[in-house]
């Protein structure tokens, strides 16, 4: 059997097979995955909760944008120096919703957003740049609970969260490129039998 | 019929393209999660945008092992136990916490769960990321009856073992009886999908479906469940 019967024969399944695992880009397909998971369904803690703050006057003001689904509980905002020479006095916070838990009672909690106020003062004269420490904690109404989390943040320089990752894309699987090389190497045998066929001596007329 | 050849490797090289160009586009911008981030005026951008990149994370830093890890932790009287001390059953592994409130939510419906399925060769074990003090009051007033381990840092390295880099709570492992992860289920349990779940694992624990087929039927029936909205 030759190329050329070869491809007429497995060209159509070859083609399902090259647009089966083109398909599916996005999200592996599933005899490539491993458990079930529903990991989809819910969002990291820092894209949940996203925490920025800035000074004005003698004031800090620190502000949460929470993801629609998700809430803070009040009680578990905490707000304390990291700087040297930097005093933060208690935040004031607004009182937030309330949800009723049977274990631990009623909860005020935040949705959407919540910008919390606090003073505080230096001695350092502008020697440091100033930090905070933020410590916060919530939930996904769906169900799913965070643990605490504490950032140092710079206030007027939002972007600069201490311990910002940003993840590494996922590594290639060897499928894919078994894929990618079948394509190519079948575009560089079409490429090749299209020469051979130029270079064949016309026949005599 | 060699231009047909021709056309055959070209829609192969296309299609073939396409999928490397998906993939690098997919590398560059991670897909955004269900739920939205409403920005209200007079907020700062610059977190949102900073963060984008962490949408795609919590799904991405799951990664399942095929089968569930040895690992030992303490029980509620500060004894190690193994968790191949269950061996040969299948094992539904909570992980909790007792300031968790859709954990504490759960729990009736897992002491429900480990008495129902218990004939059936399914044990409840929870696993409390927690202080044992605390765990211990909680199981003595909320009457749990299944085995409860608990730790701090040695459980969370057990969530990080199961694939679970970035905790949140609860998640709920299900093994076969031969220690096949089938299904790893983030966030509150509701009576339909333990019961979806539970069911596909009799099935493969009883070699009526192979494990993948198992984990797909999963996948799909709780994607079904999702979209009715039928959870209870």
């Amino acid at each position: 059997m030759n190329c050329r019967q070869l491809l007429r024969r497995y060209g159509g399944l070859m083609l399902i097979a090259a647009c089966a695992l083109a398909g599916p880009a996005q999200a592996r397909p599933w005899w490539l995955r491993g458990a079930a998971t529903n990991d989809h369904d819910f969002l990291p803690p820092d894209a949940a909760f996203r925490v920025a703050a800035h000074v004005e006057g003698r004031q800090l003001r620190i502000r949460w944008i929470i993801a629609d689904g998700y809430y803070l509980y009040r009680k578990k905002i905490a707000i304390k120096a990291a700087s040297p020479d930097l005093t933060v006095f208690p935040a004031v916070l607004p009182p937030g919703k309330t949800l009723s838990d049977p274990y631990f009672g009623p909860q005020a909690v935040y949705f959407q957003h919540v910008e919390a106020t606090a003073a505080y003062s230096r001695g350092d004269f502008g020697a440091h740049p100033l930090q905070i420490k933020v410590t916060y904690q919530g939930c996904a109404a769906a169900g799913l609970c965070y643990p605490p989390i504490t950032k140092v943040i710079f206030p007027d320089d939002p972007g600069a969260s201490t311990d910002a990752v940003v993840p590494a894309p996922e590594p290639w699987h060897p499928w894919e490129f078994v894929a990618i090389g079948g394509g190519g190497l079948a575009f560089l045998a079409a490429g090749l039998a299209r020469r051979r066929r130029r270079r064949l001596p016309m026949p005599p007329l | 019929m060699k231009r047909r050849a021709g056309y055959a490797a070209a829609v192969l090289l296309a299609a073939a393209a396409t999928y490397a160009g998906a993939r690098l586009y997919m590398m560059g911008t991670p897909p955004a999660g269900d739920a939205g981030i409403r920005v209200p005026a007079g907020f700062a951008s610059a977190p949102a945008a900073a963060d984008l990149s962490a949408d795609a994370a919590f799904a991405a830093s799951i990664k399942i092992p095929e089968r569930l890890p040895r690992f030992t932790l303490n029980d509620l009287d500060g004894k190690p136990t193994p968790i191949a001390a269950w061996r040969g059953q299948s094992l539904i592994i909570n992980f909790w916490a007792t300031w968790c409130a859709p954990c504490r939510r759960e729990i009736p419906l897992l002491e429900t769960v480990a008495r129902q399925w218990r004939q059936h060769n399914f044990t409840v074990i929870g696993v409390a990321v927690d202080h044992r003090d605390a765990v211990a009051q909680f199981a003595g007033r909320f009457k749990v009856h299944y085995p409860l381990l608990c730790g701090d840092q040695d459980a969370l390295n057990v969530a990080a073992a199961l694939g679970v880099a970035t905790p949140a709570f609860p998640f709920t492992v299900f093994t076969d009886r031969r220690g096949q992860i089938v299904a790893l289920y983030l966030g509150e349990l509701h009576a339909a999908e333990i019961n979806l779940i539970l069911a596909v694992v009799q099935q493969v624990n009883d070699d009526r479906l192979p494990l993948t087929a198992g984990r797909h039927a999963i996948a799909r029936g709780l994607n079904r469940l999702k979209a009715g909205g039928n959870r209870t």
